[in-house]
């Protein structure tokens, strides 16, 4: 459920934005998320939407975009993304892999009806 | 009416961060250490602060910060050992929140603190997602719990710069293969310091306390480990 502060923090993240472009809707929010972050995406948009109820985001989108881990094998010299953390090489399955990303939280942007 | 798209580009809890910078401000003003105790509940957090006050004690000043979702229970265990302490209760909130470390540090006088331990809510996800301004994250993980669990909560793992494997006296006990846990740890946290301790037997206490006295050393400008 940690989804809640989230949603409450991007309200929070946007709603200023949106006025000082004089928004009278939000109907899109654009998100980068990463596979490590443990959000539910289905969870986050509904209590988006139920955060942002009597707003002028009321009724918007999330779009959610994922931020896979970039995963670097030194021995077979594989560059690759996953979905979620591996320990050994996809491709040569030799072990100590170089991890990085997948810990996004971003809002890439915002759509308005002005 | 048009439809128009605003670009932004910018972390969500950027007001999380925005009030963790100003708790970074004050430990900075106070040239004290802040650490930030994560765990998942029962890995022996509170133990573990117990050993250190009594590991540090004499050489540094140590205040605890303890955070419940419910009693002061925890600050009673370390209120006995002669510390400064505060309990937060977070209620509803599944970690502390920045605003509420802020509210508890004036109930301490920080000007006689070298190290202060803030021990949060026991939680393995939000928590690592909320910073406190923190000069050093420590993850606790007790071999009861299995040695999966960097892999189930990789980024309270990802985003601690030391690890606490406790309770080792517990080993011959468990199925925990203390070298499984430092692949996946050092996987998804190249840098991570890992330190084996038992809060029971005193057992790598002493190392990791420390190693805690020396970054207080370093914050405050006296050698440089």
């Amino acid at each position: 459920m940690h989804e809640l502060g989230i949603a409450e923090e991007l309200l929070r993240a946007i709603l200023p934005q949106a006025e000082r472009h004089g928004a009278k809707k939000v109907t899109r929010v654009t998100l980068r998320v990463g596979v490590l972050r443990a959000v539910v995406g289905e969870n986050l948009s509904f209590l988006f939407g139920h955060v942002a109820r009597g707003t002028i985001a009321e009724g918007a989108v999330l779009a959610i975009e994922a931020d896979p881990v970039a995963v670097c094998c030194p021995a077979c010299g594989l560059r690759t993304e996953a979905d979620a953390i591996v320990l050994d090489c996809p491709g040569c399955g030799a072990g100590g892999i170089g991890l990085s990303g997948g810990d996004d939280l971003q809002i890439v942007d915002f759509d308005i009806d002005e | 009416m048009a439809n128009v798209t605003i670009p932004v580009g910018q972390a969500v809890q950027q007001s999380a961060e925005a009030e963790a910078d100003i708790l970074k401000g004050i430990f900075a003003a106070h040239r004290l250490l802040a650490v930030n105790l994560v765990s998942s509940p029962g890995s022996g957090k509170t133990t573990l602060i117990e050993a250190l006050i009594g590991a540090l004690g004499g050489r540094k000043r140590i205040a605890v910060v303890e955070g419940d979702v419910e009693t002061d229970i925890d600050a009673a265990r370390i209120r006995r050992l002669g510390v400064q302490v505060h309990q937060i209760m977070t209620r509803s909130s599944c970690h502390i929140p920045p605003f509420m470390l802020r509210e508890a540090l004036g109930n301490l006088d920080l000007a006689a603190v070298d190290i202060l331990i803030v021990e949060n809510v026991g939680n393995l996800v939000c928590p690592a997602e909320i910073p406190l301004g923190e000069d050093v994250r420590v993850a606790a993980l007790s071999v009861t719990e299995g040695d999966e669990k960097p892999l189930k909560y990789p980024l309270v793992f990802k985003t601690s710069r030391l690890l606490a494997v406790t309770k080792i006296d517990l080993l011959p006990y468990v199925r925990f293969d203390l070298d499984n846990v430092e692949t996946a740890a050092r996987t998804i946290n190249p840098g991570v310091e890992i330190f084996r301790m038992s809060a029971v037997t005193g057992e790598g206490v002493a190392a990791f306390a420390d190693r805690l006295a020396a970054l207080h050393d370093r914050k405050i400008g006296q050698a440089s480990p």
